[in-house]
């Protein structure tokens, strides 16, 4: 009886849901009410069509509800999900929570005892975000195991070990696995690791480990010697599936140590790379690297963006050097090149057809050399949002530098929390030498990179951005800002102070006929302990673990 | 109830057990000590979150501390405020740790 109301409930919420409203058709509009994946649709977009606030009423969004996500360890990271009237968030130390969606109430809560190795690791802990799918919720833990969950109930089914965290330098997950059909597949942290990265492929069913990429290739050429033993590499931000093509596109993470390339002599595959593997077995469809031979710690993790465009499928791709690799999605061949930012120095240039770096900057031993951009990147691993109504790609870009300086260092995976990097920081940042101010959101078509907009920046964002069809672009600052944007013009109409720093993805959904803003908010992360010196406005940002729900007043 | 009992005394154990007696703390004023404190400073990557002198990320120069709050932070870790750091008993070994007590302490306020 009570499983019938329950049904009847449901079946009810899903009417209401879908009598919301009825954005225009086309990619990225698929499933308007929900956000049921990391970047909402398969094509990484970050755009939800819903479009009951706009640039008319967005000036009216009120508080609908708050929820806390309990411990505030490196703050809040995630991009929630929210589906058929429940969201699913995920919190310090791998807490999970399911929350109805109009009024934030706990519908349950889970939290795996984690191993206390990883009190001592490096990347703990802080994750990014959960899956679900087949009736359950998915994580990767930050001691390195998979989990399947009830979606109802948030009650254990499955859990699997699948990275041997105390012997790979505590290697570990930091984002959700991807549903890739019938199967799961899970990327590791690795890049500041003396570790093989690798990403795993596991039954969602059952959890079954069906197998493993190893991201560091097995081949003397591209690692010489012994140099591929600690090689780094990994996949720590979740992949894109393409159901079309079953392939699921990664990214995948810089090789270590980071800062010296002396022992690594070759290309140093597939570190900085673009992997397109086939789901179901793991085997390499095609790989295409963008940073070769890395030493400035530009991890190539972001998102994967599909689209198509006549009549051809592209992949758009940035890494953390800024420079944005436009791909055929079929075979990785190269379309076009561009930089979100004229600041970089490391190289000259990249070739826009072969993708060689031209002039490459090199790092001498026990001296400082000045390298744009940072290794915050230029632009951080928090997604950027495309709006196929401006033809849009709204991006946070970090416009400052840093002094790098490599030291010797010895391999010794039992040293958790000594970064396998070869030097004894990130770098020391600074702001551009040409006194441009550190950060700006900026307006640009994906394929060419010409800017349509620009917003500067005195603190640049560390937020994801979120795109809307009410013509909107949401965007969160470090100080706690959170502000909305017309997506053609750029101007600012409308800002609330959240209370703290925005480091992880807004996102939109609908239930009940209603669109709702969905705003984590909650500084920490390396972020928060490396950038006071250069931005002083963040020393006295609180740290939160807050969700906050938007609506208009009915 | 037993349950939260047996995880109070546990942790009144491992408190009890950082607690070091006076005699036990090395003499941290010795510049040999403080300067292989700065080498395992910067070796260790405390560096990373606290600058190559101290004075970076988070200022530890800044801070009113004690050798023994000091020798606990590096052992057990810092979490709460929304920062972490890494706890290293057991990776560094006490020989280690007071050594970087030794340099941490050499640049706080207190040494002045
Ligand atoms: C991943 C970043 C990180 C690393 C690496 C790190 N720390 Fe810290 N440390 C912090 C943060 C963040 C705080 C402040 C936490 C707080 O206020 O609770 C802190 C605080 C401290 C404090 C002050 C504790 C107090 O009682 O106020 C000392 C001393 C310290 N660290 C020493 C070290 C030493 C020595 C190392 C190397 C073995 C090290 N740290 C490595 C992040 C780090």
């Amino acid at each position: 009886m009570g499983k019938l109301i329950f049904a009847a409930s449901l079946a009810l919420t899903c009417l209401l849901s879908t009598a919301t409203v009825a954005p225009a058709e086309g990619p990225g509009t698929e499933d308007p009410n929900n956000w049921p994946q990391y970047n909402r649709t398969s094509n990484a977009w970050r755009y939800s069509p819903l479009d009951q606030i706009n640039k008319d009423n967005v000036n009216k969004l009120s508080v609908a509800w708050i929820a806390q996500g309990g411990d505030i360890t490196m703050g809040i990271q995630e991009t929630p999900l929210a589906i058929d009237g429940v969201i699913y968030s995920i919190t310090s130390g791998n807490r999970v929570a399911a929350l109805d969606a109009k009024t934030g109430q706990e519908i349950w809560n889970y939290q795996p005892k984690l191993d206390p190795l990883t009190k001592k690791v490096l990347f703990s802990p802080y994750s990014r975000g959960v899956a679900v799918g087949d009736g359950k919720v998915f994580i990767g833990t930050v001691d390195g195991r998979g989990i399947a969950l009830d979606q109802k109930t948030g009650k254990e089914i499955w859990q699997v070990q699948l990275t041997d965290f105390a012997n790979c330098h505590g290697c570990n997950f930091t984002s959700p696995p991807v549903v890739a059909g019938d199967m799961l597949t899970f990327g590791s942290t690795a890049g500041e690791l003396a570790t093989q990265g690798k990403i795993f492929g596991v039954e969602a069913k059952s959890g079954k480990k069906v197998w493993e990429f190893n991201t560091i290739k097995d081949d003397p050429k591209s690692w010489p010697g012994t140099s591929g033993k600690y090689g780094g590499g990994g996949a720590w931000m979740p992949g894109t599936y393409d159901a079309e093509t079953n392939t699921v596109f990664y990214g995948t993470g810089n090789p270590g140590k980071d800062f010296i390339n002396e022992d690594r002599q070759g290309d140093n595959l597939y570190t900085d790379s673009i992997v397109a593997l086939d789901p179901k077995t793991g085997n390499l469809k095609w790989y295409r690297q963008e940073i070769k031979q890395d030493v400035w710690d530009y991890d190539s993790a972001y998102e994967v963006l599909l689209f198509k465009k006549d009549g051809k499928d592209l992949i758009v791709h940035m890494n953390k050097s800024g420079y944005v690799f436009v791909l055929d999605k079929n075979d990785g061949s190269i379309e076009n090149i561009w930089p979100v930012s004229d600041l970089k120095n490391f190289v000259k240039d990249i070739d826009k057809r072969t993708g060689e770096l031209i002039g490459r900057v090199e790092l001498p031993m026990n001296q400082e050399t000045l390298i744009c951009p940072s290794t915050f990147g230029g632009r951080s691993w928090n997604s950027g949002a495309y709006n196929p109504n401006t033809g849009l790609w709204y991006n946070n870009v970090l416009d400052f530098c840093g002094y790098l300086k490599p030291v010797a260092q010895k391999d010794d995976p039992k040293d958790y929390g000594t970064g396998h990097i070869g030097a004894s920081d990130f770098g020391r940042l600074v702001m551009a030498p040409d006194g441009r101010k550190p950060g700006r959101l900026d307006a640009r078509d994906p394929f060419t990179g010409e800017r349509k907009w620009t917003h500067e920046m005195d603190v640049p964002g560390f937020a994801s951005v979120l795109t809307t069809g009410g013509g909107l672009v949401f965007n969160g600052d470090p100080t706690g800002i959170l502000r909305a944007f017309d997506a053609d013009t750029g101007k600012v109409l409308w800002s609330f102070n959240t209370g703290s720093g925005m480091r992880s993805g807004i996102i939109s959904y609908a239930v009940a006929g209603e669109q709702y803003i969905l705003v984590p908010s909650g500084w920490g992360s390396y972020a928060a302990i490396l950038l006071p010196p250069l931005f002083p406005q963040l020393e006295k940002v609180p740290a939160a673990s807050t969700l906050i729900a938007f609506k208009l007043p009915k | 109830m037993m349950y939260k009992l047996v995880l109070m005394a546990i942790a009144c154990i491992f408190i009890g057990d950082a607690a070091y007696p006076q005699e036990d703390v090395p003499n941290l004023k010795d510049p040999k000590m403080i300067a292989a404190g700065h080498d395992l400073f910067l070796q260790k990557q405390c560096s990373r979150c606290h600058g190559e002198d101290g004075k970076g990320g988070v200022n530890l120069a800044r801070r009113d501390l004690d050798p023994r709050g000091v020798f606990q932070s590096i052992a057990d870790g810092r979490m709460g405020s929304g920062l972490r750091m890494p706890a290293s008993r057991d990776v560094l070994t006490d020989e280690e740790i007071w050594k970087a007590t030794a340099y941490v302490m050499s640049i706080s306020q207190q040494a002045k």
